[in-house]
């Protein structure tokens, strides 16, 4: 309850919650969450197939990210630090589904999405429609590439996948946007 | 960058974010019972460290009254050995104040070691 006399929660900036919420204000934390929950979903929800388990698991970072507090060095690396404790929650659930995100099959065809039917008509097919045709590996690759804007050395950093894999999963996911996002010509 | 690659980052870049649909309420509510969590943990820490320090304190009071006596006699032997060491010589007689010193070197760890742990223990707490 540190902040509460001076900090107008609505009006407070996002660093003036992170202060109060290393203070352990809840209140703090519970507008930051507020102002940043969108954002943590919307991203989670790219890498899942589900809404409902991106959701679980977006909330399941936010706790997460509530008890580690303290390892946070200065409040503007937050969404840099919560992007990173929310795909480490999402690898921890995949690893317990038993996903596999090291093994690429080369030999195997890029995709055969281009034949699906809203393709072959050149129908407009939203972006999390064509992310849910990737593998778990190429979403995740691809969000953290194209969605959040962080390069393959980055992505190496954050997932602990080699280089050549993550190399290979965005250029394969991108490839498989394209067949799927781009009208047929 | 190709076409593609500026379209599909500007897609992502545009594309909806969730309403927050009792999504923070549920946050908070998590946030709470992990406090709640913590402070049972820290309230068992707490009790599991009384309990550990009543348990050292009764066997160093045993060990006082089994070899009290004892340990003040030998340190009383050799303060007054070093003492003696110290003043016996106009020149400082080395050998007989590390005999002294060694002598009475398990006291003096026994001393700090106390010091040590306790200072352990503390920080632990503090933590």
């Amino acid at each position: 309850m540190a902040a509460r006399g001076f900090l107008n929660l609505a009006q407070a900036t996002e660093a003036a919650l992170i202060i109060a919420a290393l203070a352990r204000d809840q209140a703090a934390f519970g507008e930051l969450v507020k102002r940043r929950q969108g954002w943590a979903r919307a991203l989670l929800r790219r890498m899942c197939n589900s809404h409902a388990e991106a959701d679980d698991l977006a909330q399941e970072a936010f706790i997460k990210a509530w008890d580690r507090l303290r390892d946070l060095e200065t409040p503007a690396a937050f969404p840099g630090w919560f992007r990173r404790i929310a795909v480490t929650t999402f690898l921890m659930a995949k690893r317990k589904q038993k996903a596999i995100f090291e093994e690429i099959d080369d030999a195997s065809p890029i995709a055969s999405e281009e034949s699906t039917p809203e393709a072959a008509a050149g129908a407009k097919i939203d972006l999390e429609k064509a992310l849910a045709k990737l593998s778990d590996a190429e979403r995740l690759c691809v969000t953290l590439n194209h969605g959040e804007g962080l390069s393959h050395s980055e992505i190496v950093e954050m997932t602990g996948l080699a280089l050549g894999t993550v190399k290979s999963h965005v250029l394969r996911g991108t490839e498989k946007l394209r067949r799927l996002l781009e009208p047929a010509t | 960058m190709n076409d593609f690659d500026a379209l599909l980052k500007r897609s992502f870049a545009e594309a909806h974010e969730p309403a927050d649909d009792g999504f923070s309420v549920n946050v908070g509510r998590g946030v709470a019972r992990s406090e709640a969590a913590l402070k049972v943990r820290n309230a068992t820490y707490a009790v599991g460290m009384a309990a550990a320090g009543a348990t050292i304190l009764y066997g160093a009071y045993g060990l006082v009254g089994a070899f009290g006596q004892e340990i003040l006699a030998t340190a009383g032997l050799e303060v007054a050995r070093a003492h003696s060491a110290l003043s016996s010589a106009p020149t400082v007689n080395t050998q007989g104040m590390i005999q002294s010193l060694g002598a009475g070197l398990s006291q003096v760890m026994l001393v700090v070691a106390v010091l040590a742990g306790g200072a352990v223990v503390y920080r632990q707490t503090q933590d």
